[in-house]
C-alpha cells in the first residue's frame, strides 16, 4: 500500500510538517558533517548516540502512521518503514526478514552518496544513520522496545560496494 | 520594492521536496533530506550531555562547522538556483543585502527559523532575530542555536566575503539571546 503523506506548512510559526511530525530539510553537507562528526567523537559515544537518536526519533512516526491507518502485520510495517525512508530522501531499501533477523540493501543513499559527493570514497562504514533507521523500523515492525536490534553494515556503498547492506539481529 | 520575507516565504513553502524514484532529492545542487527535528535536537542535545568538560568548547565549534559548511554550500546553491531567480531576484533593488533578505526567506522556508535580518552595516556587522527556531525545542537550558549561528555568517560569507568557494570563515557569529534560555527570541550577531 502506497505510503500517504501530508505536507504542511504553518503559515505563524513558519514550521514544516509531514504527516503531523514537524520536519525541517537539510543538505547532504550538513549529514555528512554530522556523521563525521560522530565518529570523530567516538570516545564519547557518538556513533551509538546518533543510531540511538534516529531510532528514537523515528520510531514514532512509524508508529503513529501504522496505528492512523489500521496496519497490522510484520511486513506490512516494514513497508511503511521502507516508504518513509525514501519519502525523506535518504535512499531506497530492500528489505526482507522476519522479527528474529533481517537483512537490509540500499541500493541508494543520501548519507553515502552525499559523503562520496562531498569528500570521495571512505574505509570503512560511515552509515550510522541508516542503522539507527533500521533498528526503529524492526522494533515498530515486532512491537518491539528500543535498542532490541543489532544492525551491523556489512557492505558499504562509501568503500567502493555497489550497494549498502545491513544485517539485523535481534537482541 | 525590496525582498519582502513573507511573500518569499510563502511562495518557496509551495514548491513541495518531493522524493525522486530513487528516493533523493536533488535541488539547489546538493541532496536534500527531509528529517524530523526531534532527530537533529535529539542527537545535539545527547552529544552535549555526553561531551567533558574540557572538550565541550570543540564539540561547539564543531556543531557550528556544520552548519557553516552547509550554508556556504547550500547557500550558493540557492542563491544561483532557478528557484530563487523566479521568485526573489524580481524583488532585488538593493544589491547584497536584498541577496541576504532572499536567503533569511529560503532559510525559514527550509523550516530551520521564522527569521529576518534586524540590522545591518554592509560588509561589516548583521543581527538577525528568530521568534520561533528549531533548535530553541532542545530545551537546553544554555544557548544551542548552532546550526543557525553557522548557517549567518555563511550567508555573510557568501555575501561580502571572497567570491565562492574562497569566502568560507570570513565572518564569525556569536548567539546573543535564546528563547532556549528564557529570552522572547533568538539573536545572531554576525561580524569579521
Amino acid at each position: 500500500m502506497a505510503l500517504k503523506l501530508e505536507f504542511t506548512f504553518d503559515d505563524k510559526t513558519y514550521r514544516r510538517y509531514m504527516n503531523g511530525f514537524v520536519t525541517v530539510m537539510h543538505c547532504h553537507h550538513y549529514m555528512s558533517l554530522l556523521s563525521k562528526l560522530a565518529i570523530d567523537f567516538d570516545d564519547i559515544g557518538g556513533a551509538r548516540i546518533l543510531c540511538e537518536s534516529v531510532e528514537d526519533s523515528i520510531r514514532p512516526m512509524i508508529d503513529d502512521y501504522c496505528a492512523k491507518n489500521s496496519i497490522a502485520s510484520f511486513e506490512d510495517k516494514l513497508d511503511v518503514g521502507r516508504q518513509y525512508y525514501s519519502a525523506m530522501g535518504m535512499g531506497v531499501m530492500k528489505i526482507s526478514g522476519n522479527p528474529g533477523q533481517g537483512e537490509v540493501t540500499l541500493t541508494r543513499s543520501h548519507v553515502d552518496q552525499g559523503w562520496m559527493k562531498k569528500w570521495g570514497q571512505h574505509t570503512v562504514p560511515v552509515n550510522h544513520w541508516t542503522r539507527g533507521y533500521i533498528a526503529a523500523m524492526f522494533a515498530a515492525a515486532a512491537g518491539k522496545p528500543p535498542r532490541s536490534y543489532e544492525i551491523a553494515e556489512t557492505a558499504s556503498m562509501v568503500m567502493g560496494q555497489p550497494t549498502s547492506v545491513f544485517t539485523v539481529k535481534s537482541r | 520594492m525590496t525582498v519582502q520575507r513573507d511573500v518569499v516565504v510563502k511562495q518557496l513553502a509551495e514548491i513541495q521536496a518531493q522524493a525522486d524514484e530513487e528516493g533523493l532529492i536533488p535541488a539547489y545542487n546538493v541532496l536534500v533530506n527531509m528529517l524530523p527535528v526531534t532527530f537533529w535536537n535529539t542527537f545535539t542535545k545527547r552529544m552535549m550531555d555526553a561531551v567533558p568538560a574540557e572538550k565541550r568548547e570543540k564539540l561547539e565549534a564543531e556543531l557550528v562547522n556544520c552548519a557553516l559548511e552547509c550554508g556556504y554550500n547550500t547557500g550558493y546553491g540557492i542563491i544561483t538556483s532557478d528557484e530563487f531567480k523566479s521568485v526573489v531576484e524580481p524583488m532585488i533593488t538593493e544589491g547584497a543585502k536584498d541577496v541576504l533578505r532572499g536567503a533569511y526567506a529560503v532559510f525559514t522556508a527550509w523550516g530551520w527559523a521564522k527569521s529576518g535580518i534586524v540590522q545591518i552595516k554592509e560588509g561589516e556587522r548583521m543581527v538577525v532575530r528568530a521568534p520561533d527556531y528549531y533548535e530553541a525545542d532542545i530545551a537546553s537550558g544554555y544557548k544551542s542555536g548552532f546550526m543557525i549561528r553557522g548557517v549567518s555568517s555563511a550567508f555573510f560569507d557568501l555575501a561580502y566575503g571572497k567570491p565562492y568557494p574562497d569566502g568560507l570563515k570570513t565572518f564569525v557569529c556569536v548567539q546573543t539571546a535564546g528563547i532556549e534560555v528564557g529570552d522572547p527570541f533568538g539573536e545572531f550577531v554576525v561580524t569579521r
